[in-house]
């Protein structure tokens, strides 16, 4: 039997609930080897090792194939994949991870509540300062498709690779694609979601790449983590 | 395939030097616009959705640079750093490669693109007329013998909505969103109603400008939140577009007919000759009516030049997804075993000049061949 490969984050509270979620589900790892701490061995299922990787390579290795099971953010998961592009697929949502992919805008714009009237003023911003509004963020491709979707065209891109609230604030970027669980950091940084700018609603997912898949240890997984009815 | 075969490359060659041919022999002057450019240009007038597909790169200075998405913007550059008086005729003619990241229908990352742009030229229906003339004859040197040519004019859109009675910010917002026609369709129906039923976050705060001034209530409201000015826009602007959107409850409805007249019109496809019938029969006013005739000043000079305009197809949509133009749009297709291919188009862009810098507006019109995909269909 080919040994199938499960990815769970490496470090911080996702590896912990993913570790649990495995636990209580009676699949624990034990982790052996010379690659001690970075490999282990899925007790409860035959034939599937355990790989811990950041949760954004977990996305990433799930889409190009190269691992066959993942547990991982869904912000993450469909940042890398589109949907349709039916590169992974989602065997189970897990009980944790819960967060909100958010359109925000700063709190002092009082005449922007919706996408529809973001694109209005970004269009009157490129009127007036010549140049488009910024929007930054670490999701790229979820941000492109779903502005476009909202027929939002008149904004640019600013890579984001952390403390995403602070950009307007700073200077760098008028409004922010960020993932939020309580809103807290929004709020006190003066930034409020718009009325229809929840791209995604998140939490920590059990993902497989095709490979995964077509396997029957695909329907294992899926029923040993689905969430209790 | 990782590039061409001698043989391909000599092929494709000899395809482009007799499309260079035609543009040179009617006084385009054959330029090479820099294949690297400035992303900032690019990026700035075609927004996200292109920028995705721009290969983009920072140099060693921290500024974005990138290999050119297409040529017209590289050509406008080149006349205006080489141009003395911007607004002054010049001809340009180009072959060269262009650069984009696949899109799923898993175009090519680079291709060949042969063109011309036409800038300030002295007869606005004449030159229209030419390009397409220009596209179409250099086509045949490459040997097209069958195509078919959509015809578009964005200039009749505007003229209608000129004539169509409505506050000036709901007709900018119509034209913007012509180029989505779900948008497009929601923001008229909203308009006919005019009823925002829908309340939103900021509702409350709109029904306080029926009492109080709208900088008082801003004001206050920045003042009693404490909330910090950031996000590059004045409390002004924010104030003018809360009255506006506080005007705009009571605001008269749009016609429904009137609506229906704008949905009627870009409902219309039909041959170039049937057109004038068609648009007969929209209620129209003055602009409409010397829309129209220019269209069929612009169909008559095409006739003259010797092109079967009467058979074009007339497409009021046709322009959508190409958000420079400004007027005359067409696109040249040829049929195949998996549906049409678009091989050429081209049309009129009076406001890129001017977005790029330039000091004088500049009208523009000019078209561009996919060289690579006209090799394929001609194959």
């Amino acid at each position: 039997m080919k040994v199938l490969t499960l990815a769970i984050p490496s470090k911080g509270r996702l590896m912990q609930q993913a570790s649990a979620v495995l636990e209580t589900a009676g699949l624990s790892i034990a982790r052996a080897g010379a690659e001690r701490g970075y490999r282990g061995q899925l007790k409860g299922i035959d034939g599937i090792e355990v790989a811990f990787l950041s949760a954004a390579e977990i996305a990433q290795n799930l889409r190009e194939g190269k691992l066959d099971f993942g547990i991982t953010g869904a912000d993450l998961l469909w940042e890398k994949s589109a949907a349709e592009e039916n590169l992974v697929s989602v065997l189970a949502p897990l009980n944790f991870g819960f967060a909100n992919v958010v359109v925000a805008v700063p709190e002092c714009w009082l005449d922007v509540a919706s996408m529809a009237d973001l694109d209005e003023v970004s269009e009157s911003f490129y009127a007036r300062h010549g140049r488009r509004l910024r929007v930054a963020t670490k999701y790229l491709n979820l941000t492109r498709r779903f502005f476009a979707e909202k027929g939002v065209t008149g904004y640019r891109i600013v890579e984001s690779l952390g403390a995403t609230e602070g950009a307007p604030a700073a200077g760098t970027a008028e409004v922010i694609v960020d993932i939020t669980t309580t809103g807290s950091t929004l709020a006190a940084n003066h930034l409020k979601v718009l009325d229809d700018g929840v791209i995604l609603r998140s939490t920590a997912v059990l993902a497989a790449s095709p490979a995964g898949l077509n396997d029957p240890r695909a329907a294992l997984l899926q029923n040993s983590l689905k969430k209790p009815e | 395939m990782a590039g061409k075969s001698k043989a391909e490359r000599e092929a494709l060659e000899r395809q482009n030097a007799a499309i260079t041919a035609v543009f040179e022999r009617a006084g385009f002057d054959y330029i090479a616009p820099d294949i690297i450019q400035p992303a900032d240009i690019f990026l700035e007038r075609s927004g996200e959705d292109i920028r995705a597909r721009t290969f983009v790169f920072t140099d060693p200075a921290g500024a974005e640079m990138c290999l050119r998405p297409d040529l017209t913007v590289p050509a406008c550059r080149y006349h205006l750093s080489h141009a003395e008086k911007p607004d002054e005729e010049a001809k340009y003619c180009y072959l060269g490669s262009a650069f984009r990241f696949p899109n799923e229908h898993l175009s090519p990352q680079e291709f060949l693109q042969a063109g011309l742009e036409w800038f300030a030229a002295p007869d606005a229906a004449a030159a229209e007329a030419r390009v397409l003339k220009l596209a179409i004859s250099a086509l045949e040197a490459a040997g097209l013998t069958k195509f078919r040519v959509t015809l578009g004019d964005l200039g009749l859109f505007s003229a209608l909505l000129e004539d169509t009675p409505m506050p000036t910010r709901w007709r900018n917002r119509l034209k913007h969103h012509f180029w989505r026609p779900h948008a497009f369709r929601d923001v008229l129906e909203s308009f006919t109603t005019n009823r925002s039923a829908k309340r939103t976050s900021i509702s409350a705060l709109i029904d306080r400008l029926a009492k109080d001034p709208v900088a008082d209530v801003v004001a206050q409201e920045i003042e009693s939140k404490n909330l910090p000015l950031v996000g590059g826009r004045s409390l002004e602007e924010v104030a003018a577009r809360l009255a506006d959107k506080s005007a705009d409850r009571s605001e008269a409805a749009l016609d429904q007919a009137k609506a229906d007249a704008i949905t009627g019109y870009l409902n219309i496809v039909e041959r170039a000759d049937n057109l004038e019938g068609v648009l007969n029969r929209t209620d129209c006013g003055r602009n409409f009516n010397e829309a129209r005739k220019y269209f069929q000043k612009r169909l008559a000079e095409m006739e003259e030049l010797g092109l079967n305009a009467k058979r074009f197809e007339f497409k009021a949509t046709f322009g959508r997804e190409l958000e420079y133009y400004t007027g005359f749009v067409f696109q040249i297709e040829v049929e195949t075993a998996d549906g049409f291919v678009a091989v050429a188009g081209g049309g009129r862009y009076d406001n890129l000049l001017t977005d790029m810098g330039s000091p004088v507006p500049v009208s523009a019109v000019g078209c561009a061949i996919h060289t690579e995909r006209l090799k394929a269909v001609l194959a």
